[in-house]
């Protein structure tokens, strides 16, 4: 399943992916998460050593952070903003904290944190306005590096025809 | 030398290693005489008065952890606010992790680069380090062992004016671990470790095994549920 989390106000993308993905038979779902209540990560680390799994702010994040444990792909709509991701964008990523535990191990000559979950969706990032798209594709690499995934890439969204083809 | 230093780190004073990390590299910084006023991102209502400070100087020293390889969405949010100014005001950072390696922040420092850029400013550099999760559980002698590193750097800030120095590249440590320490550190992460941070998970009043999963895995629920309302699954 495809997961898409809209983090702007243009709806007319979601629109066009829905009409896209459905052409397509794609299974997906879109959250527009732009009118919802999510806060930022406050680092506290309750997600890794206090309440295991679980976010301790009570906000409207639970509900994508569920929806991601059974995703294949998540794509993160975003506007941008300084050549980065916005910071509701930056929000989602931040918040999924509770996807990996406390515990270490190496992959690569790198330590990682040990997954919580089996799996963990692969990342992809559709990004309106003057984004760094270089320093996009680099970080949406780390990203996915970290979560034992695969990066989907970054992609500007008059790009959107190309990155429905890779949403499956 | 006069410096604005901005916390960027989204935890509470209290809690925050960055303001731990930031007392340390003052001390150094002030050992001349220089001064510094400091403003933390956690307290919305010194937003105000940090980006006055940054309007009205030209040495501005964000100090920030790394969330997901990158800047913190309330930082960035912070950030959002701020109008570019010239390359008469330069930015430095301080970019702190949990991880141990210097591959680990790279990506971070790069955005900094970036960052520095779309507000017009000049890049002072960026002192990189890592390894410092436990500096708000240690006791004071092994906080006193982490942080007080950084005063040193806080006089080479004082003497160079920026982080470009071979002092502050070589602060960092090691860019990866070799083959034989990464063997005995993922030794240790399946013993040692693991057992440091059950216990500090305990000491924080959990009472769930510190790897469960609150979140059933497919098939998909019909509902949405919390976490409350499922047990854990080991």
């Amino acid at each position: 399943m495809v997961l898409i989390i809209n983090t702007t106000s243009t709806k007319e993308l979601s629109q066009e992916l829905k009409r896209m993905l459905t052409e397509r038979n794609t299974e997906f779902e879109i959250v527009e998460a732009d009118s919802m209540n999510i806060s930022p990560c406050l680092g506290c680390n309750f997600c890794w050593l206090k309440t295991p799994g679980t976010c301790t702010i009570k906000d409207d994040y639970e509900g994508i952070l569920v929806k991601m444990i059974n995703a294949d792909q998540v794509w993160i709509v975003s506007d941008t903003a300084l050549g980065f991701i916005d910071h509701k964008g930056k929000n989602i990523i931040d918040r999924i904290m509770p996807l990996v535990t406390m515990n270490l191990e190496f992959r690569g000559d790198e330590m990682r944190h040990v997954m919580r979950y089996d799996k963990c969706a692969d990342l992809g990032i559709i990004y309106l306005g003057e984004g760094n798209r270089d320093y996009l594709d680099q970080w949406t690499k780390r990203c996915a590096l970290n979560l034992g995934s695969r990066a989907l890439g970054a992609y500007p969204f008059w790009e959107l025809k190309e990155v429905a083809a890779c949403m499956q | 030398m006069h410096a604005v230093i901005i916390n960027g780190s989204p935890r509470v004073k209290q809690f925050s290693n960055t303001d731990k990390i930031i007392s340390k590299f003052a001390e150094g910084f002030c050992r001349d005489g220089n001064t510094y006023e400091l403003y933390s991102i956690s307290d919305r209502r010194e937003w105000d008065d940090a980006r006055k400070a940054y309007y009205n100087n030209f040495n501005i020293i964000i100090a920030l952890p790394l969330y997901v390889e990158c800047v913190p969405g309330l930082l960035m949010e912070f950030l959002e606010t701020l109008t570019p100014k010239n390359e008469y005001t330069q930015i430095s950072y301080i970019l702190q992790g949990g991880f141990a390696e210097g591959s680990q922040l790279r990506c971070g420092q790069d955005y900094m680069k970036i960052l520095t850029k779309e507000l017009g400013c000049s890049y002072g550099g960026t002192l990189v380090k890592g390894d410092n999760f436990y500096i708000r559980f240690a006791d004071e002698r092994e906080r006193e062992r982490r942080t007080g590193i950084y005063k040193e750097m806080g006089a080479v800030f004082s003497r160079d004016g920026d982080f470009f120095s071979d002092d502050c590249i070589k602060f960092t440590g090691p860019e990866v671990f070799s083959l034989p320490i990464r063997l005995m550190l993922g030794l240790m992460f399946k013993t040692l470790a693991k057992g440091l941070a059950e216990k500090t998970a305990a000491g924080l009043g959990c009472t769930k095994p510190i790897d469960c999963k609150p979140y059933i895995k497919n098939p998909l629920p019909e509902e949405m549920p919390t976490a409350e309302g499922i047990g854990c699954r080991i």
